[in-house]
């Protein structure tokens, strides 16, 4: 048990020997920003906090597509990214006119107030 | 040697040796007629229409009664025209396709095919010559009689008046079974409307619905009788039917007795067709209608439930001669429940005191003899007595009428006297007492012929004696409670007492023109009430009425053919047609030895039976009908005279009688007569009772048990629904976790199954 | 004791034995979770963090926010341990060391904008997450995208974000200045949705992880590079140009299919003199220094050679987000009739008036 501590101490403390980051550190991080994204979308009830953690999804998926991108090193992670960067701009705009109209017929931002098909 | 002459003799006889006579049998290829001809169907559907317009409109003048007369008027001239222009060659007029199925069976390619169009043989035209003649005079009577009622329901009474000539027409000229069937519902329906045309009245309500209802069993026998035909016979049309060398067949053989050779389905048909006409025509066990349906106004109970659709059972018979001459069993059930019919309602008559009543069962005794006709074996006879029964039935209906419309719906023999001497009503009087010695049978009347033409057929008949004496006891009743209605009535002292009516069903739609009637009728009750005597319409109807129930006698006499061995009119138009029956052993046969003994039949097997010694008189000896006219007529004169006796003499008020002590002395009988002997309470108890009480048991069987299984099932999506619903909660995120939540769920699975999978 | 630990860990060999940089080649990590780290530790991870974020979702009860905040950071900081612990060693330690801030700090605000109740927080903390994405392109050698997310994201999606927030906030009264709306204030079906969300995550990770080895090292000036530098040659000759080594006319030769004439394998450029029609070589040693292929080369050559097409759709959609957006968000004015009798009139006139 100490010898565990003692190694991860000492490979922080030498340079020389630091552990070598892989492209699944950067997936799991990328899958958990998404996953938080999603949380956010689930359980926020502001229409704009709803919209802003659909943002945090594109990022995951923009860090993994980066990830890849570097793994198979080549460009097109990186375009593509571009691209998700111009749907993500495409998608704010829409969106928060949306939020914007929705806001103006129910005084709120609640997504709570929009319930019309209640079974 | 002898057999040869008994077989020429037979086929002398038999209606199929006048095939190169004058009246050539239809064959199946018929002529086709004048589409003139047409216009007796069509004119009161026109009729029909234009009340229904007229009723839109919101007409308030006799003009419905005025179109009714004139279409009817109108068909009646072109029957007259069709009578006039008949050769002797049945032929049928073509209106429109209606019914044709071409179908394949077993037996090759098959067609059932059943126009729109009318069969005209003799039976059609002397049946069409009374039913849209009375119908004209019945119209023009109504005009007056319902000119209170003026406004929608005159119109209604008149729309539904064409539509039942229309159904009549159809009944009667119909080419086929289906469009007698057709005919035969469109004058019930009319029927059930008429009935109830006072329908704020629950009586008539009742009445209709119980008309409509015991017709339904009856109509259930028909219908079943038609498919029948059709299966067995493979046509309905009567030209096809009446040539089909099968039924021919039959006949023949069933002529000498001979029932082995035809298939049950065959003798079964009649028995259905039987049920049919019982129902229409109110004999024994379906008669209870017929009374119940005087609810509806007298021009109805007149033409519908007297003259003529009534008579639609005798009609249907007489069509299907040949089919109930085929069974064994349905001629011989036929007359005994007309012998039955007819003494079970003559005792009820002579208890009744309602006048219209004792009408309407005498009707029904009156419907019994000519069933009785038709199954001794003498359609000529039956059908007879149905154009001498329209004539002064209606005359008699139509008097009983004016009573009621004059004396605020007073029907009851009890409250009215000496109607005779009272002003404006000699007409009315005149009338009845013609009507009232044709149906007691006084010598030299129509009804005294054509009754006596039955009498002497049952008597003839073998095995049919008994019924002889039954209906001739039957007529000496007859005689009796007719004249007690004439004596009391109309004889005696003046005394009579308005009913309570008043004319109360249409004080709705009273006008200003009947405002003072109103007036002189409702203010001043018993007191000062003046009878309302009857206008020119009633009258000139109730003279044309006596002056042809007068001479119908005279058709007795004129009308016979020689060359087809026919006596008179009514038999000279029925033996042209489908419905020809001559006996070998009846009257026909003693007139045709006293003119030419070569012709009369030996000894031999008859239709109903083994003749011994056919020429041994079953009665006093000589003629049959001879000695049957002075049989009856001293049976009817006794009738009339103890009617005198008992009603008229030494009665100084309306009430009280002689009768009445004697009455007494009977016990209890008088009264159970007056109840109609129980039949009504009889058959609720043994029929609508038990009916009840199934349809409540099975009622909650459905209910409880059907109804549950549906609502079970019906009740299952509703729960999961129930437990479903939440998850729509419509906000735009339950939707998202749903979604994620399955993508989730998916994901799972598949790499629970590549793990384990890829593990190994 | 030791064993155990090390079964439920699932700790690799590298902790032992300490291969060097040699066995980093030979060694395939077929199954790279495994070696990585435990399943049983990642799924234990994964339901600690729904759970910290369950508690940490806005809610009435500020204890169990901040106690949800505090199970979430420990998940958090017990994932980067295990990913730490449990990883080969390598020669770069810039890159090595400066992903695990990058990815706490990405992380951590990710987490603290999904559970701030006030949705300018909420923002703000977003821009630290993509700027901490950004450190983490830079460490995956995406420069250029870096600098674009952080322009694109940062300053323009954001600041729309923050302008809309604005807008449709309805200004709280004075009184009311510390009150949450409870829209912000209390999260929907928190359980649930953490539980799906990290069911998610496991099984991504399970699966991302699956076959997955090291990231290769950076590249170098190398073929990949030079290869790209074939299909550019103006941009080659130009650096040639400026460099002086091309004497007056001389050109980038042209092989027979009409490509520059680049050698990538031997690093040799040929050059002719269109004047004299002699030919000569540039040999590796003599390439001047601007001679490469950069990141921006790579992308842009990427994007305009490989996707045309994708450029064109994305124009597409941004222009109808554009016009839907126009649309959408039109304030409608209601006009009083007589008004717009008035301005039609007007209109009437002044088209007479452009008639005359």
């Amino acid at each position: 048990m100490d010898s565990i501590l003692s190694t991860s101490l000492a490979q922080l403390a030498f340079p020389e020997a630091v552990p070598t980051i892989t492209l699944a550190h950067y997936l799991f991080v990328s899958a958990a920003m998404f996953v938080m994204g999603l949380i956010g979308f689930m359980t926020r009830k502001n229409m704009i906090i709803m919209f802003l953690c659909t943002e945090l999804m594109f990022q995951g998926a923009g860090l993994a597509l980066i990830a890849f991108g570097r793994h198979h090193l080549g460009a097109d992670g990186q375009t593509f990214v571009i691209f998700v960067l111009c749907v993500a701009a495409a998608e704010a705009a829409m969106a928060l006119a949306l939020v914007v109209l929705l806001f103006r017929h129910r005084e709120s931002l609640s997504s709570q107030s929009w319930k019309e098909l209640n079974g | 040697m002898i057999n040869t002459t008994l077989l020429s003799s037979m086929l002398a006889l038999a209606p199929d040796a006048h095939a190169g006579g004058a009246h050539a049998p239809a064959t199946s290829e018929v002529a086709s007629g004048p589409s003139w001809i047409l216009l007796i169907v069509a004119l009161p559907m026109v009729t029909t229409i234009l009340c229904g317009i007229y009723a839109m409109i919101g007409n308030k003048s006799k003009l419905p009664a005025w179109t009714t007369v004139v279409g009817a008027g109108i068909a009646f001239l072109c029957t007259v025209a069709m009578y006039l222009s008949f050769d002797g060659t049945p032929y049928t007029v073509h209106a429109f396709d209606w019914i044709q199925v071409h179908f394949s069976s077993e037996g090759g390619d098959k067609s059932m095919i059943a126009n729109f169009s009318f069969y005209i043989d003799t039976l059609t035209i002397y049946w069409m010559l009374f039913v849209t003649g009375l119908a004209t005079l019945i119209a023009l009577y109504a005009s007056e009689y319902m000119s209170h009622d003026i406004g929608t329901s005159y119109c209604r009474f008149f729309g539904a008046f064409g539509l039942f000539v229309f159904s009549m027409a159809c009944l009667v000229m119909g080419d086929n079974l289906l469009m007698l069937y057709l005919g035969w519902e469109g004058v019930g329906l009319c029927s059930y409307l008429l009935i109830g045309y006072f329908y704020k009245k629950p009586e008539a309500v009742a009445a209709a619905k119980k008309a409509f209802i015991v017709n339904r069993i009856g109509d259930l026998g028909l219908a079943l009788g038609v498919y029948l035909t059709f299966v067995h016979f493979g046509s309905l049309e009567y030209a096809v039917l009446f040539n089909d060398p099968t039924l021919l067949g039959y006949v023949e053989s069933a002529k000498v007795g001979d029932f082995s050779a035809i298939p049950a389905m065959a003798q079964w048909i009649p028995l259905l067709f039987m049920i049919g006409a019982f129902g229409k025509s109110a004999q024994f066990p379906l008669y209870v209608w017929l009374p119940d349906a005087m609810e509806g106004p007298t021009p109805v109970s007149a033409l519908i439930h007297a003259a003529t659709m009534v008579t639609a059972g005798v009609y249907l018979i007489a069509r299907t001669y040949p089919m109930f001459l085929a069974s064994e069993h349905a001629l011989p059930i036929v007359a005994w429940i007309g012998t039955i019919t007819a003494l079970l309602a003559a005792t009820i008559g002579m208890a009744q005191f309602d006048i219209k009543r004792i009408m309407a069962y005498s009707t029904v005794s009156q419907l019994g003899y000519m069933f009785a006709g038709l199954g001794v074996l003498t359609p000529t006879g039956g059908a007879y007595h149905v154009l001498t029964h329209a004539f002064f039935k209606a005359l008699l209906f139509l008097c009983c009428g004016a009573v009621m419309h004059g004396f605020a719906g007073q029907l009851d023999l009890r409250k009215l006297s000496g109607l005779r001497q009272v002003k404006g009503w000699g007409i009315v009087s005149l009338g009845m007492f013609i009507g009232c010695i044709n149906l007691a049978g006084v010598p030299f009347t129509a009804g005294y012929f054509s009754k006596d033409t039955i009498l002497a057929e049952a008597f003839v008949t073998p095995g049919y004696a008994m019924i002889g004496w039954i209906l001739l006891i039957t007529a000496g009743l007859t005689a009796y409670y007719t004249f007690r209605v004439f004596f009391r009535v109309f004889m005696g002292p003046v005394e009579y007492h308005p009913g309570d009516e008043l004319h109360d069903h249409d004080h709705d739609d009273h006008g200003e023109a009947n405002h003072h009637d109103a007036g002189q009728h409702g203010d001043h009750h018993a007191d000062h009430f003046h009878p309302h005597a009857p206008g020119w319409a009633i009258n000139t109807v109730l003279v044309v009425l006596t002056v042809c129930s007068i001479f119908a006698s005279g058709l007795y006499i004129v009308g016979g053919n020689k060359d087809a061995h026919t006596k008179h009119y009514a038999d000279t138009m029925v033996s042209a047609s489908t419905a020809s029956y001559h006996s070998n052993y009846g009257s026909h046969a003693f007139e045709y030895y006293e003119k030419d003994p070569e012709h009369y039949p030996v000894p031999g097997i008859g239709p109903r039976g083994t003749i011994e010694q056919p020429l041994e008189m079953p009665l006093v000896g000589g003629d049959p009908h001879k000695m049957m006219y002075y049989i009856s007529g001293v049976i009817g004169v006794i009738g009339i005279a103890l009617a005198w006796f008992l009603h008229l003499f030494g009665r100084t008020n309306a009430a009280e009688c002689k009768m009445d002590p004697i009455a007494r002395m009977f016990g209890p009988i008088p009264k159970l007569a007056e109840n109609k002997w129980y039949v009504d309470e009889i058959y609720w108890a043994i029929l609508v009772t038990p009916l009840r009480i199934g349809s409540h048991i099975l009622h909650w069987i459905d209910k409880l048990f059907v109804d549950g299984i549906v609502n079970v099932f019906g009740f299952l999506p509703r729960l999961l629904a129930w437990i479903l619903r939440p998850s729509q909660s419509g906000v735009l995120q339950g939707y998202a976790v749903s979604m994620a939540g399955g993508i989730a769920l998916l994901l799972l699975t598949v790499f629970v199954i590549i793990l384990q999978g890829g593990a190994s | 004791m030791g064993d155990l630990y090390r079964r439920v860990l699932y700790l690799p060999r590298g902790i032992n034995h300490r291969p060097g940089p040699h066995l980093r080649e030979t060694t395939t990590r077929n199954n790279a979770v495994d070696s990585i780290i435990n399943p049983i530790v990642l799924y234990l991870i994964c339901a600690t963090g729904a759970i910290g974020i369950a508690a940490a979702l806005p809610r009435r009860n500020k204890v169990a926010a901040i106690t949800g905040g505090i199970v979430l950071a420990a998940a958090v900081g017990f994932a980067i341990l295990i990913l730490g612990l449990n990883t080969t060693e390598s020669g770069q330690p810039l890159p090595n060391y400066f992903f695990y801030p990058f990815a706490i700090l990405g992380l951590g605000s990710a987490a603290r904008m999904i559970t701030h109740p006030r949705p300018v927080y909420s923002a703000l903390y977003f821009i630290l997450t993509i700027i901490a994405s950004c450190g983490m392109y830079l460490l995956l050698s995406a420069e250029f995208m870096a600098f674009a997310l952080v322009i694109i994201y940062a300053g323009a999606i954001l600041i729309t974000y923050l302008f809309v927030i604005m807008l449709a906030t309805q200004a709280p009264s004075s009184a009311a200045e510390e009150f949450i709306d409870e829209t912000d204030a209390v999260a929907r079906e928190p359980v649930i949705s953490c539980g799906i969300g990290f069911v998610l995550l496991a099984i991504l990770t399970t699966a991302m992880f699956r076959g997955l080895g090291d990231l290769p090292a950076p590249p170098d000036q190398t073929l990949a590079q030079d290869s790209v530098l074939v299909n550019l040659p103006s941009k080659v000759e130009r650096v040639l140009d400026r460099a002086d080594i091309l004497a007056t006319g001389e050109r980038l030769a042209r092989n027979d299919d009409g490509t520059a004439a680049i050698d990538v394998a031997t690093r040799t450029i040929t050059i002719e003199n269109t004047d004299l029609g002699t030919t000569r070589t540039i040999e590796a040693d003599q390439w001047p220094e601007q001679l490469t292929a950069g990141n921006l080369d790579r992308l842009g050559y990427n994007l305009m050679h490989d996707h045309p097409m994708t450029i064109e759709i994305a124009g597409v959609i941004l222009l109808m987000a554009m016009l839907g957006a126009t649309v959408l968000a039109r304030k409608h004015i209601e006009l009083e009739d007589d008004l717009k009798a008035a301005q039609s009139r007007k209109l009437g006139e002044n088209m007479k008036m452009g008639d005359a």
